[in-house]
């Protein structure tokens, strides 16, 4: 995004430049023996030429005189760079996933450097945070629980009147019920069942004897046909519109199925309409809790509520069942309604809506399901160290709030210290929407505005922090444009809120709902970098609205994952990809477009100065093949690799101190002082080359033989020094010395000088010029030539090097003391000091949470320090004229480190 | 390598496992040198720079001091000749001048005599590619083809041999040194071959082949500022004359700025002159053709001497001084910053 400001930037200053040389030559050529001395006359069409169209084609010619410093290659090189790229991430080992057989793909790779800089994640529960591999552990029909499994969970059953033991059943009608119960999760389902020998990737029955399995959209109701069938009653297949089950005295049981009126996320249930042997007509229902309750006539609401919502805590997926019994009428009713409204040509969805509204009431409440949906391997390690890379991680999900919240809990997204806010429907209803608004932002900014002189340090995380739990009918409050006119207020307080979370929560959210949330984060003020990820087809929309979208290749199909940008098999593989390669791909892609402007300065500068000493000419300072083969062979294939395999500390660190990510927060290599500064270097680069080599060659004799060197000469020695300095400039900058980058490195020097030899070492014959005969030789033959490139490349460089060096003693930031520490510990790995600092961050976090007496005090001496640091060093910049500035930010992170490492 | 899993059995035929390779490559973990910048490094650079740059650029400056250069701006010396060739009309009359100089001590080693033009801009877009190499190269080529224009034929379809401008506006003063010794005078014997490139001479200029020179350049003209033809420009000498002039292929090698010099002669060190030049008084005899006046420009001639190290230019030696300086300087700095900081540090840390 960054690149393209640049672009601009540089195309103003290529059309100023031409600008001012054109301006300038008329200036100079006022004087006619300037314009037209005798020995350099013009022809008689360039007499005859108006001004006007003179001026406007030498302002054209200079144009394709300067227009290097546009770097065209760039483009080539970094989509090159970010195509390759990307394959290190499907090659990555560590993200393959054993089970199954999975690794991570990527379907674009334009968004590789974004990796690096996420700032919001949202994430799906179900299937990206969970394994979305649903097991049935309980249910409670009329209040009393039955637990499938053989070895029972005490901790789940230590209240329970009836364990597991079918015979003990109270009653003649609780009998009744509970066999209503279980056929009604026997059918009301749209489970396909398939038999065993054309495996194909789709989950195993290994309970049933039958070895024959359940396919579904939904694994929550194979989950649950499963745990009926350990329960006794097996659903068999749908044969002809038969349903056949068979129950527990091995009996096969049809009914028909007459209608299945189907799931969907807005109503949150699923009816069936079947009729039994006997002939009666049933209408089973299962659903979410909130939709099934009010629609309940009766049965023990009470009691199954308080299950259901003692067991959504827990963190289980809770289903509710109720059914009615149809009469004959009713159902043909029914039926027709139905009908019609299937084939309504117009608004059918809307009128099936209402169909449907209009049946399932009036149920009488059978129980309750309960189906675990264990968190993935890692999940919460995951988030724990996203967190501690700055980036906010929130939670969408369609779950029901107290379901969802306990999953945040299990995977360390709220931590037992965190404090939440709550901004759900219940809420709402007790005060109005504006006044829990204000409450709740009061709350986070008195709390934040303590802070302030923390943030800076980066510990703010470790802090007291806020979880915000919001569930989707608050959400839409929120989103809704008010009627009187100042729309908008809700949202901003809202995002406000929200920028001080540390963790947020949205529940109850549906799909779009879920893009809604992506796009508010989105378009908010500091336009962050948002990824979403998500594995089922009610995540596609959010996916979609990100600018990150990543996919997990999961069991809701291939939906997620075909419509993100990567897709990975496991949740876990975030990590990895975005702190080690995210991180990577961003560090190699800044200093690649950094460097590709700062190369192009050095090389179209000194062009630029040569044209005030050759009467603004457009006299070219370097040879035709030089020109050309500048970016395309000499210098672009280190950067190059460099774009492919930088490490500037290895991937293992980046893992281990996912803080290493805040280095590179908010696109802090590609700011705008990096970019003045790259582009000032290279400016003075470009003056040392061409005043350099102008002092050396002044009317001078440069040779040991008294010859003479013409401008050719000249040129090809600027050229040598630009090229071999560009060249050490990037060896100083790699971190990560295989032996591929040995051989670009110093194979593309050896190509420029062979290259050279050979161009001036031929009369070429398709040539009708010969400039550049033996100009290299004869200049490499002269021994001040030598003298004055090795001088002039050292000069170059040097400026550079001491930035380096001063900022890392001064300034460094978070990235560089692992450098530093890392070579300390292989250096001497027993010595005690570069093991504490490596490990020093999880020190300071425990640290800084249990103590703050012990904080604050550490910060005043930090305090302190930075004072002491500012009287003495704040002269070093004008002396050495090459500013530190921009290190000077990451200084009030490094002190607070240093600081807080004493106190441990 | 990935071929070899393809191979492995059962499983691999099955389903071809999509399992990435466990290459170092692929897995990015190629073995590799991690340069640091640590401090002991980046200051013993330092400080060695410093020294080599302090150690090379005395050595420049004692060896650029030993150079004896005597430059004579000529231009003005003999007005009434830079007058007369202001007027183009006059280029065929004659006009002479002398300028006297004197050594204080012998000029000892190869003496060699440049001409200095200044304000003349050989590198001048139009004028740097107004030539043509091919006709140079003694090929029959048809130079309307080339950018000698407008240099290239005359009005009446005669093609110009050399062409362009470059060529048209060779420098042609001749300047001979007398040394008066005792009332005699004497002709320094200057050497006006091996001056050029040795490449240029033998590959890059080459006359046209045939029995002749005046028949290789027949149906050829001067270019219209010259006196005499290319292949009168040495009558005495077979192999300086045409193309192959050494005087011609120096000018040709255009300069890189405005103010340049170009040799022209070297003494040749025999007799009285076989050590150099001895001191006394000497005479520049100097044939003035070439009108600067018209541009601003002055003309020099230059005797000067030369080292390992070029001539008397000061400024690579002051350069690498300078940089040397620098670097040293920074050395300190960079180590009392390290020393300070670290004392900072151990007093936290207690």
């Amino acid at each position: 995004r960054s690149m393209n400001l640049f672009l601009i930037v540089y195309l103003c200053i290529l059309i100023s430049k031409a600008l001012i040389n054109t301006v300038l030559k008329y200036v100079w050529q006022s004087e006619p023996f300037r314009d037209e001395p005798w020995y350099n006359q013009k022809t008689e069409p360039e007499r005859k030429r108006n001004l006007f169209l003179r001026a406007l084609t030498d302002f054209l010619a200079f144009m394709v005189l300067f227009n290097y410093i546009i770097p065209v290659s760039m483009y080539v090189t970094v989509e090159m760079q970010k195509f390759l790229g990307s394959y290190f991430l499907t090659w990555d080992e560590e993200m393959f996933d054993e089970d199954t057989g999975e690794g991570p793909l990527v379907n674009t790779s334009d968004l590789n450097e974004e990796l690096g800089q996420i700032e919001y994640v949202f994430t799906d529960k179900t299937g990206t945070l969970t394994e979305n591999n649903m097991e049935f552990v309980e249910c409670c029909i009329e209040g009393h629980v039955y637990v499938p499994h053989v070895i029972c969970n005490g901790q789940i059953l230590h209240d329970c009147t009836g364990i597991d033991m079918i015979d003990s059943s109270p009653g003649g009608s609780g009998k009744e019920r509970e066999e209503l119960f279980f056929r009604a999760l026997c059918l009301c389902h749209t489970v396909q069942v398939k038999d065993d020998d054309s495996v194909d990737g789709l989950k195993k029955n290994q309970l049933s004897r039958r070895s024959c399995i359940y396919i579904s959209s939904s694994p929550d109701e194979v989950a649950l046909v499963e745990g009926i069938q350990r329960l006794g009653y097996t659903y068999l297949r749908l044969k002809d519109n038969f349903m056949e089950i068979l129950n527990r005295e091995n009996n096969i049981e049809k009914f028909e199925l007459l209608e299945v009126l189907s799931f969907d996320s807005v109503r949150r249930r699923m009816s069936v309409i079947v009729k039994s042997s006997t002939g009666d007509i049933f209408l089973f229902c299962k659903g979410a809790d909130s939709s099934i309750f009010p629609r309940v006539k009766e049965g023990k609401i009470d009691q199954i509520r308080s299950r259901v919502e003692r067991n959504a805590v827990e963190g289980l997926r809770t289903l509710c069942v109720a059914y009615k019994k149809l009469t004959a009428e009713e159902y043909s009713n029914a039926q027709k309604l139905l009908q019609n409204a299937k084939l309504a040509l117009q608004d059918r969805e809307k009128k099936l809506a209402e169909v449907y509204e209009k049946i399932e009431r009036d149920f009488i409440l059978l129980g309750a399901t309960a189906v675990e949906d264990r968190l993935q391997e890692k999940a919460a390690d995951t988030i724990e160290a996203l967190q501690k890379a700055g980036i906010k991680v929130w939670v969408l999900t369609g779950d029901k709030m107290e379901t969802a919240a306990a999953t945040c809990y299990a995977c360390k997204l709220f931590r037992r210290n965190t404090q939440i806010l709550e901004l759900t429907t219940k809420k709402i209803e007790e005060q109005s929407l504006h006044d829990v608004l204000f409450d709740l932002s009061k709350t986070v900014l008195r709390h934040n505005g303590s802070l302030t002189r923390d943030t800076f340090s980066g510990l703010s995380t470790d802090m007291q922090d806020y979880g915000l739990i919001i569930d989707g009918a608050a959400l839409s409050l929120i989103m809704k444009p008010r009627q009187d006119g100042s729309s908008g207020n809700y949202r901003e307080l809202f995002l406000e809120i929200c920028r001080n979370c540390s963790a947020v929560l949205c529940c109850r959210m549906a799909p779009l709902q879920k893009a809604q949330i992506v796009k508010l984060i989105k378009l908010s003020k500091e336009h962050p970098i948002t990824l979403a990820i998500g594995d089922g087809a009610n995540d596609v929309s959010m996916i979609l609205e990100a600018h990150v979208g990543i996919g997990i290749i999961g069991k809701e199909g291939r939906q997620a994952a075909r419509n993100s940008d990567y897709a990975i098999p496991k949740f876990k593989h975030l990590k990895k990809m975005l702190l080690v390669h995210g991180h990577f791909y961003y560090v190699r892609i800044s200093e690649l477009v950094q460097y590709f402007f700062y190369k192009n300065v050095c090389f179209i500068f000194p062009q630029f100065l040569y044209q005030f000493f050759c009467g603004f000419s457009q006299q070219t300072l370097y040879d035709t093949a030089y020109l050309t083969l500048y970016n395309i062979s000499f210098t672009s294939l280190p950067i190059l690799l460099y774009g492919l395999m930088e490490q500037h500390v290895s991937a293992d660190t980046l893992k281990r101190e996912p803080s290493l990510y805040r280095d590179v927060a908010k696109n802090a290599l590609l700011r705008w002082r990096a970019f003045i500064y790259w582009t000032f270097l290279g400016v003075f680069d470009a003056v040392v080359f061409f005043f350099g080599a102008y002092f050396l060659f002044d009317n001078t004799i440069v040779t040991s033989n008294g010859q003479m060197f013409g401008n050719w000469t000249f040129g090809t020695l600027v050229f040598t020094v630009l090229v071999f300095t560009v060249t050490l400039k990037l060896a100083l900058d790699t971190h990560y010395w295989t032996w591929i980058n040995h051989f670009m490195i110093w194979g593309s020097l050896v190509f420029y000088i062979i290259f050279s030899l050979l161009w001036g070492g031929i009369i070429w014959p398709f040539l009708n010029y010969q400039r550049m005969y033996y100009v290299f030789m004869q200049m490499l033959s002269s021994g001040p030539a030598w003298l004055g490139i090795i001088l002039l490349i050292t000069v170059s460089l040097l400026p550079d090097v001491l930035k380096k060096v001063l900022c890392r003693q001064l300034w460094p930031t978070a990235t560089e003391r692992i450098q530093n520490a890392s070579r300390h510990c292989r250096e001497h790995i027993s010595e005690f000091t570069p093991l504490a600092c490596l490990k020093s961050p999880r020190y300071r976090s425990s640290d800084c949470s249990n103590s703050p007496a012990r904080r604050s005090n550490s910060h005043s001496k930090k305090m302190m320090f930075t004072h002491w640091r500012g009287v003495n060093y704040s002269v070093l910049p004008s002396v050495f004229g090459y500013s530190n500035k921009h290190c000077r930010s990451s200084a009030g992170h490094h002190y607070s480190g240093t600081g807080l490492e004493t106190s441990v | 390598m990935k071929n070899k899993t393809s191979f492995l059995p059962s499983e691999g035929e099955a389903r071809p496992s999509r399992r990435p390779d466990n290459s170092a490559f692929k897995q990015q973990k190629l073995p590799a040198w991690k340069p640091q910048l640590t401090i002991a490094a980046v200051l013993s650079s330092f400080f060695l720079i410093g020294v080599f740059c302090l150690f090379v650029g005395v050595c420049l400056i004692m060896s650029a001091n030993s150079v004896r250069e005597i430059q004579i701006d000529y231009s003005d010396k003999c007005s009434d000749c830079s007058k007369l060739r202001e007027n183009s009309s006059h280029w065929n009359k004659e006009c002479h001048c002398s300028v006297n100089f004197m050594l204080e001590e012998d000029i000892l080693g190869d003496v060699f005599m440049y001409y200095g033009l200044q304000n003349f801009y050989q590198n001048h877009r139009r004028y740097v590619i107004s030539r043509s190499d091919a006709q140079l190269l003694g090929r029959n080529v048809n130079i309307q083809k080339s950018y000698c224009a407008p240099f290239t034929t005359y009005r009446n379809g005669t093609p110009m041999a050399p062409c362009g401008a470059i060529a048209n506006s060779m420098f042609n003063d001749t300047i001979d040194l007398f040394y008066n010794l005792k009332s005699s005078v004497i002709q320094v014997p200057l050497l006006k071959t091996g001056n050029s490139w040795w490449t240029d001479k033998n590959v890059k200029f080459r006359n046209p082949k045939s029995y002749n020179l005046s028949s290789a350049f027949a149906g050829t003209a001067r270019p219209p500022y010259w006196q005499k033809p290319v292949y009168l420009l040495d009558e005495d000498d077979e192999r300086n004359n045409g193309y192959v002039n050494d005087d011609f292929i120096i000018w040709m090698r255009v300069s890189a700025f405005a103010t340049f010099r170009n040799l022209y002669r070297r003494v040749r060190r025999i007799r009285q002159f076989a050590d150099g030049l001895p001191a006394g008084n000497y005479t520049f005899r100097i044939s003035y053709n070439f009108p600067v006046t018209k541009f601003k420009g002055r003309k020099h001639v230059i005797l000067s001497t030369v080292v390992w190290s070029g001539g008397s230019n000061p400024f690579l030696g002051i350069a690498y001084v300078v940089s040397g300086t620098a670097a040293t300087l920074t050395g300190f700095v960079i180590t009392v910053i390290h020393l300070k900081l670290r004392k900072k540090k151990t007093y936290f840390q207690k």
